[in-house]
């Protein structure tokens, strides 16, 4: 890993600005001579507004920014991401999420196309050593947990330490209880959730990719807060994502836990 | 096997469209993808029609003599043009060695399914047994037989005979593979222990540290032999991790095409961990043009995700040939070397 990291700074100087127009205008990529390479956010992969890129899929977008979905095994990581790229969800059609896979998903942000490049990931323990160290290049992570499943739960603090350690300082954490449709089920109250995101201050909400509740309201809250720490508007008002977090999230309406 | 049957029906044959005339599910359960590429499968399956003929034909005759499938120069290169699919489980029983461990271990798997089991390994395994081919008519709750209590048993009684591994996500896709080709679970048993004992590196143990290896050795082979690509994966900051893993992991389930698998997993287990090396740099090799349109790092990703895509993995027959000849020379003692350079390297951190 650390000759990949004293490659990539080799070989960033030149190349990659000369083949990359939308990259063109960039700062100074990863860092690489300044002092710490490794303390410092490279937002590589952002692309700057005014010089639109064409991606795979034909579809233009401004910024791009990459998000990872974290959490326990059968949390509902896959779920919630099928449910946002495609508003869909077939119960029975998903398959474990083996090592690290992605969708892409272009979100229309007050005007601004913002792609997020989503990194779904094994929840399996014994991987997060190979996905972690894809960790300092996230912008926003999402984290998991199922209402239904205690251990998801208790182990969301051991996943926060994991994110502490290996994420950038700034990085974007949100944290999230899947699967509130399963009122009868549910283990874990929903002030339980908010207590623990408020002891390590990220914000906090109930999904359900099932039902789709709250699911568009957790990507979008991630690419506002995102395009607004990257685009810096005169007379904007500054984009507050725990208070837009509070304002629009949705209650599970049936339970009341 | 594939295709409906047509006798009789010339007359209409006109009207009908490719789509029309293949069946939704293939010889092994899966059902079709929705953007399954109708027209082209059937040209290709036309051609391969023949392929498997004379095949099973060349086969039945090997076959037929005592010493048939002895390791040898002739079996090597008739497992390179593919088994057919009847002979396919004894085939891998015996190349691979699982039919010898089987042999000398008479009642070892039924009695580690009457043994104690491990909570903790039943909960990961139950967890993965839904989601594990949900595809596939014979691994659905709802189908009878159905497939997942096989699949569960061979998970666990793997689990407990190799305790260091337990179960890694990934192997539910390969013991489902083996389930569907030998349709018997003290089979899948074995073979799956000579995949994860004996053919490949530490890939599962908890701390991956085969399967890490194998990326960084497949980014080294990059750099030597298709550079440009390793220069833009550079520039871009792309881990090789990102892109592969399940290529290893998974060993191409759900990568490539079943049938091309299957063809992959024939030289697997005759030749060794070396096939997946070969088939990673004939994808990269061949679509190079592809890659390295990419501008950014979002365009890398997608790209990895193209390759896998299309007429190229679609023809297995072809693609297979083209792994021995497309990336050039890679001896097991290069591979070797790299191994071990790469694992110092992660050792080290």
């Amino acid at each position: 890993m650390s000759r990949k990291k004293s490659q990539k700074s080799r070989g960033s100087g030149g190349s990659s600005s000369s083949s990359s127009p939308a990259a063109s205008s960039l700062p100074p990529k990863d860092g690489g001579k300044s002092c710490s390479p490794d303390s410092q956010v490279p937002l590589d992969g952002v692309v700057v507004p005014g010089r639109p890129s064409l991606s795979n899929s034909a579809e233009f977008y401004d910024l791009a920014f990459k998000v990872m979905l974290v959490g326990d095994s059968g949390v509902g990581k896959t779920c919630l991401l099928v449910r946002f790229k495609d508003g869909a969800f077939l119960a029975g059609s998903f398959i474990s999420t083996v090592g690290i896979d992605f969708r892409n998903k272009v979100l229309n942000v007050d005007g601004v196309k913002v792609k997020l490049q989503i990194w779904d990931t094994a929840g399996q323990e014994r991987f997060r050593s190979v996905t972690h160290a894809y960790y300092r290049d996230a912008h926003a992570l999402l984290l998991l947990y199922d209402v239904t499943n205690k251990t998801s739960f208790d182990n969301i603090k051991a996943w926060l330490t994991e994110i502490h350690e290996y994420a950038q300082q700034d990085v974007v954490v949100m944290l999230l209880g899947n699967k509130v449709d399963s009122a009868h089920e549910r283990v874990v109250k929903k002030e339980e959730g908010e207590k623990l995101a408020k002891e390590y201050g990220v914000p906090f909400m109930e999904t359900s990719a099932k039902t789709g509740l709250n699911v568009d309201l957790a990507f979008m809250a991630i690419g506002k807060e995102l395009k607004h720490r990257s685009m810096k508007i005169p007379n904007e008002p500054k984009f507050k994502l725990h208070e837009y977090v509070k304002k629009e999230v949705k209650g599970s309406g049936c339970c009341k836990s | 096997m594939d295709y409906k049957g047509i006798g009789g029906r010339s007359g209409q044959e006109a009207e009908e469209t490719a789509k029309d005339r293949i069946h939704r599910i293939d010889a092994y359960g899966f059902e079709r993808p929705k953007d399954f590429d109708y027209a082209s499968y059937e040209e290709f399956y036309s051609g391969y029609l023949e392929i498997l003929t004379r095949r099973a034909i060349k086969w039945s005759k090997l076959l037929q003599r005592n010493n048939g499938v002895e390791k040898s120069l002739k079996v090597k290169r008739y497992i390179r043009k593919g088994i057919p699919n009847e002979h396919r489980a004894m085939i891998w029983m015996i190349v691979s060695g699982a039919q010898a461990e089987m042999d000398l271990n008479p009642g070892y798997y039924r009695k580690l399914l009457e043994g104690e089991k491990n909570d903790r390994l039943v909960e990961a395994v139950q967890t993965d047994l839904n989601r594990t081919f949900p595809d596939n008519v014979r691994f659905r709750k709802t189908s009878s037989p159905c497939l997942q209590q096989e699949l569960y048993n061979v998970l666990v009684a793997y689990g407990h005979h190799n305790k260091n591994i337990g179960y890694c996500q990934g192997m539910n896709f390969i013991t489902g593979y083996l389930i569907l080709i030998t349709r018997d679970e003290e089979k899948s048993f074995w073979l799956l222990d000579a995949l994860i004992g004996r053919i490949l590196p530490d890939y599962y143990s908890p701390a991956m540290i085969g399967l890490k290896t194998d990326q960084e050795v497949l980014g080294e082979l990059i750099r030597m032999k298709i550079p440009a690509v390793a220069d833009l994966m550079d520039s871009q900051g792309v881990m090789w991790t990102l892109v592969v893993s399940r290529w290893f992991i998974c060993l191409f389930i759900d990568i490539l095409p079943v049938e091309t698998v299957l063809r992959i997993w024939d030289c697997l287990f005759y030749e060794g961990s070396k096939i997946l090396f070969r088939v990673a740099l004939t994808l990269i090799k061949q679509q190079q043009a592809r890659i390295l349109e990419a501008k950014n790092f979002p365009d890398v990703c997608d790209k990895f995700k193209e390759i896998i895509k299309g007429p190229f993995v679609m023809e297995c027959h072809t693609f297979i040939q083209k792994i021995f000849t497309a990336p050039g020379s890679l001896s097991m003692k290069t591979i070797n070397k790299l191994r071990d350079t790469c694992k110092a390297r992660l050792v080290q951190g």
